[in-house]
């Protein structure tokens, strides 16, 4: 027999709404037809990024490659993600969890938390009444199924989305904690990583319960702060708040892409690579973010990697510099009897725009140059269109798809556009993809 | 205060009339037509610098008293409000006019004819609302053997069978002895010709 935690039943009533095979579940409720079936996206990826339950059924999961699938699921019905679609869902999602309480927080594409303490009254309702409501509207209304946990933390939310899938509800109440964390497998929590999870079976907790169970004096002599707050939410006590500000600042950026055919072309390769670090700091510049230090990356066809970083003299976001640092690092790790079919970037180290120090023997006229130079050509972007303006060095990736063949295929919504819609504006209301006679 | 400022104040209080709540960064980028959160982040950390909202000790924002006095209607400084500025207030956009319940709303293609005599032609678009119950009368999407159809939704009694009826002589009645799903109502109709 274990002794509870804690014996009210929710000193904090934290809910997770986890979408169930979330790209998968969209799909179908854009193709009716499909409901049912065994469904897949990722095909312009080649491998499986979401399988609906019917395609988990035969053994598909995450990451397999496509060619695995048609071996295992002759018939899925393999399509192009849609993210328009997917993230259009997503806000959605967000928005009917919104009726019930304003303190929701984004977490993903298809996770949300909200924090549901104290609004029993106001909504007439029990806290497993709320979170049974609102999987059903989100049912009704967008054509998904979601998994909802209750419970009186995030971490142990977590625990209970997870519990049963798909459609599940599950309620994880103060003194029932230790009945869950029991089985519960410590490298499953979230945020204990490979690592933690190593250190701790030495010392031989390998469950949950085990890991709630060890003493504080302990936990604080071993561990450092982010796994203290984990012990102290599987105990039922809520330290991680749900927060609703959007994410405004990033720990790195990055960027990868994928190209077929894959080329050992120098300056196709360095293109597709100056490409990534575009995107990347268009990312950051939307952030207001600087980085001061950049790595770059080749894979190579047979899925090696090689990659190399530098610390830049003055945080930056901006093209013309790093492609001058980044055409320095290829020049290091290219390799012309390399046949290579991705590149990537990665910014981090991030100081804001405003805080930017000037290194010793810079003219501060040169940045604002650049800063000047960057406000237009993202004004432009904004107006006609990512990339009207882009460095000249990535033009051979512009002029190439990305995708031939099969993975060409266009992704539902760009498929099905609508009179009036352009190729890069289109409505903010999500289409049911089968006419209708 | 810039004037565009102020008018993004004012669209914060109509917001927080409309909804009891402020708006998240999210939809704040849609209110100011913006597309960086960054200037949102600015944005508000002014109005917190001014005092006209707060956060709170969770980091939530909230009004402060000074934000919910700031009039929406006419001048503050002299006179009338005009009657053309008081009529802004009841604008609703053609958006919010067509989708009054904006999660479960769906666009979706017409290609058949059933519908003809009701005035919906292959090609139109219809939007189709997602978890609402159909009343005798509404025109509904409704998946007969696999397949989606449009129809009228015939139950002129409570408890009496439910029939789908098309606007076109040329198509029979569906009565509910074959599996009727009702995928959604119709609450609007759109073409477009230029």
């Amino acid at each position: 027999m274990h002794t509870p935690f804690i014996l009210s039943s929710f000193p904090r009533a934290i809910l997770h709404v986890d979408g169930d095979a979330f790209f998968a579940s969209c799909e179908q409720a854009v193709h009716p037809e499909y409901k049912g079936l065994p469904v897949i996206t990722g095909k312009e990826r080649g491998i499986v990024s979401a399988a609906s339950y019917e395609a988990k059924a035969y053994g598909v999961s995450r990451g397999v490659p496509l060619s695995e699938v048609k071996k295992l699921c002759p018939n899925a019905i393999i399509l192009p993600s849609d993210y328009e679609t997917y993230s259009l869902f997503s806000l959605r999602l967000y928005a009917i969890i919104r009726r019930f309480t304003s303190q929701v927080e984004e977490y993903s594409i298809d996770e949300a938390f909200a924090d549901l303490t104290g609004l029993r009254r106001t909504l007439r309702a029990s806290y497993e009444d709320m979170a049974g409501q609102i999987q059903k509207r989100i049912h009704k209304e967008l054509g998904i199924t979601v998994s909802v946990g209750l419970a009186p933390s995030k971490v142990l939310a977590k625990v209970a989305s997870k519990w049963k899938k798909p459609a599940g509800l599950t309620v994880i109440r103060g003194r029932n904690i230790h009945d869950y964390l029991e089985k519960y497998p410590v490298e499953k929590i979230w945020g204990i990583g490979s690592q933690t999870t190593t250190f701790l079976n030495k010392y031989g907790i390998k469950t949950a319960l085990q890991y709630a169970e060890q003493s504080e004096e302990w936990i604080s002599a071993q561990l450092s702060k982010p796994f203290q707050e984990i012990w102290r939410e599987l105990r039922g006590e809520s330290i991680l708040p749900v927060t609703t500000e959007p994410k405004d600042t990033y720990a790195s950026i990055g960027k990868s892409k994928t190209f077929t055919p894959s080329s050992s072309n120098k300056n196709y390769v360095f293109a597709q690579l100056a490409k990534n670090i575009e995107n990347a700091s268009i990312k950051a510049r939307r952030y207001g973010l600087l980085a001061k230090r950049l790595i770059i990356y080749l894979r190579t066809q047979d899925f090696r990697h090689t990659g190399v970083e530098a610390q830049l003299s003055r945080a930056s976001a901006f093209p013309n510099e790093l492609l001058v640092a980044a055409q320095n690092l290829f020049g290091q790790i290219f390799n012309e009897h390399e046949q290579y079919r991705a590149t990537g970037v990665v910014l981090m180290d991030f100081v804001s725009q405003d805080s930017l120090q000037l290194s010793l023997f810079e003219r501060p006229l040169t940045v604002n140059n650049l800063r000047a130079l960057y406000e237009a050509i993202d004004s432009l972007d904004a107006r006609f269109g990512k990339h009207t303006v882009f460095a000249g060095a990535a033009f051979p990736a512009y002029q190439t798809p990305t995708y031939v063949g099969d993975r060409a295929e266009l992704a539902g919504r760009k498929k099905h556009r609508i009179k009036g819609e352009t190729n890069r504006q289109r409505l903010s209301v999500p289409m049911i993809m089968k006419e209708v006679r | 205060m810039k004037p565009v400022d102020k008018k993004r104040v004012e669209a914060l209080t109509r917001f927080w009339q409309a909804h009891k709540r402020l708006p998240s960064y999210r939809e704040m980028l849609q209110l100011f037509s913006w597309s960086s959160k960054g200037a949102v982040h600015h944005f508000v950390e002014r109005l917190i610098r001014i005092g006209l909202i707060r956060r709170d000790a969770e980091h939530k924002l909230s009004p402060t008293s000074r934000l919910l006095h700031i009039p929406i209607l006419g001048t503050v400084e002299a006179g009338w409000p005009s009657p053309a500025e008081e009529e802004l207030v009841d604008n609703i956009s053609l958006d919010e006019y067509l989708i009054p319940r904006r999660e479960s709303t769906f666009l979706l293609k017409v290609s058949g004819d059933s519908m003809i005599n009701a005035g919906i032609n292959p090609g139109d678009l219809v939007l189709l609302e997602r978890g609402r119950d159909p009343k005798h009368g509404d025109i509904v999407v409704a998946e007969v053997d696999h397949d989606w159809t449009m129809k009228y939704f015939d139950q002129p009694e409570k408890f009496s069978p439910v029939r789908l009826r098309a606007a076109n002589p040329k198509y029979p009645v569906i009565t509910a002895d074959e599996e009727i799903k009702i995928a959604g109502v119709v609450v609007g109709v759109v073409r477009k010709y230029h």
